[in-house]
């Protein structure tokens, strides 16, 4: 019994001195000191050139940003709350989706990718719009539900041909892997996650996302 | 005279020790496994249903999008045979119990009593690997409830296995090494889901 006891631990502290090692390994561009954290954080914006832009109130006002997910249904409840945020403080308060498909979505990232490629036709929002309107007959799923993303665009009367090109273009998936890259280095852990001003909001209650709101675009 | 005849006894106990005892160890580490998967199916169960009456419904282990049973239950995976999972492990560790209790109670079982066993537990070992791969590869998220039921199925399997190495029908390393086989066991599981949701793990730290 002591034997094994012993083995057992000795395994396990070699299992969790591996795991801190890989771990120290594969981190190193993202937390190897403070200096070097506060330097990459700074580094990856909150917004980029390429994220889309739903309500615009021009320069100077507050910016909000939304990392989701289109199969989330936290993002899905969240919906009604910030589209009535975006009728509410239109021209006071910027807003900006970014991707962030979470890998255990089968879906999130065939999403993500049929959004952007409507994008390219300047139809985001209709995509967008779209995706949370039908994720209950998609969502959860493991098999592919590209077929009946197309669908949608064709529904919405994109350019097929530019569409199947884009959804196939490497491209496409990059753009949306690089918000969900740029999600994982400001810290973001889940969806939906949002940012005020490049900060992160925390807020504990649809009131208290309000107030956060009010505060910034001085009301 | 009476050193004499104690001595026989002293010899004799170390060749006699690993049956009867050893048993019983096993028969408690069975029925713990058993209690623990009862109630960990059990639960499992009754969340599934509350699942299936609100779709909308949040199970009580959806902890994140990676830790998430409302994920895992809804899948196809978790109903192989056309009903839920978890029936079977509330039937299944339900009979473990029962036999555990039958063999901690010192009973003089007859072998294919321990091949049955041996047999129910090794097909239990085997269903729950295909679902640590459905869960770890295919699903990508993992549920609680179904992680405990995966080490104590493991566990109870090697604790029958080592019975059979008391016996002599399995070499004696079996048994001597068997905790550090379930601990080696769970470390392997361990580091594949480190390895598959590596992202995941740096996000958090």
């Amino acid at each position: 019994m002591r034997r094994n006891v012993i083995l057992s631990l000795l395994l396990i502290a070699v299992f969790v001195a591996v795991v801190a090692v890989a771990v120290g390994v594969t981190r190193p561009p993202s937390g190897t000191g403070v200096a070097d954290s506060a330097r990459t954080s700074s580094a990856v914006p909150v917004v980029r050139e390429d994220s889309h832009v739903l309500s615009d109130a021009g320069e100077g006002a507050p910016v909000l940003v939304e990392f989701l997910d289109f199969e989330c249904e936290a993002c899905l409840a969240a919906y009604p709350l910030v589209e009535q945020i975006r009728e509410e403080y239109a021209g006071e308060l910027t807003f900006v989706v970014r991707y962030f498909p979470i890998p255990s979505h089968a879906n999130a990232m065939n999403a993500a990718v049929a959004v952007e490629a409507a994008a390219q036709q300047g139809r985001f929002e209709d995509m967008y719009t779209r995706m949370y309107q039908t994720q209950s007959e998609w969502g959860e799923q493991q098999d592919s539900k590209a077929p009946l993303f197309r669908q949608f665009a064709q529904d919405l009367g994109l350019d097929m041909a530019a569409y199947d090109a884009a959804v196939a273009d490497p491209a496409i998936q990059q753009r949306v892997e690089q918000d969900r890259q740029d999600g994982m280095a400001l810290g973001v852990q889940g969806t939906p996650t949002f940012f005020l001003d490049g900060e992160l909001l925390q807020p504990t209650s649809e009131g208290d996302f309000r107030a956060q709101i009010d505060a910034a675009v001085n009301r | 005279m009476q050193p004499s005849t104690a001595e026989p006894a002293a010899l004799t106990a170390p060749s006699q020790e690993p049956g009867a005892p050893v048993g019983r160890v096993v028969g408690w580490v069975l029925l713990v496994c058993g209690w623990v998967g009862l109630s960990a199916a059990f639960v499992l169960l009754v969340e599934k249903i509350r699942l299936v009456a609100d779709p909308s419904y949040v199970p009580s282990c959806s902890i994140s999008p990676l830790l998430s049973c409302g994920s895992v239950m809804s899948t196809p995976q978790a109903e192989l045979f056309g009903f839920p999972n978890p029936i079977l492990g509330v039937a299944g560790f339900a009979a473990l119990v029962t036999v555990a209790v039958t063999i901690i109670s010192g009973a003089r079982l007859p072998s294919w009593y321990w091949i049955g066993l041996t047999a129910g537990t090794a097909l239990g070992t085997v269903f729950v690997h295909w679902l640590i791969f459905q869960s770890v590869h295919r699903i990508g998220a993992l549920c609680p409830y179904c992680m405990v039921v995966w080490v104590v199925t493991v566990a109870a399997f090697v604790a029958v296995l080592a019975r059979w190495s008391r016996a002599g029908a399995l070499p004696r390393w079996v048994g001597d090494y068997a905790v550090t086989i379930v601990t080696t066991w769970c470390l392997v599981v361990a580091a594949l889901i480190a390895v598959r949701f590596w992202d995941y793990w740096i996000t958090l730290a």
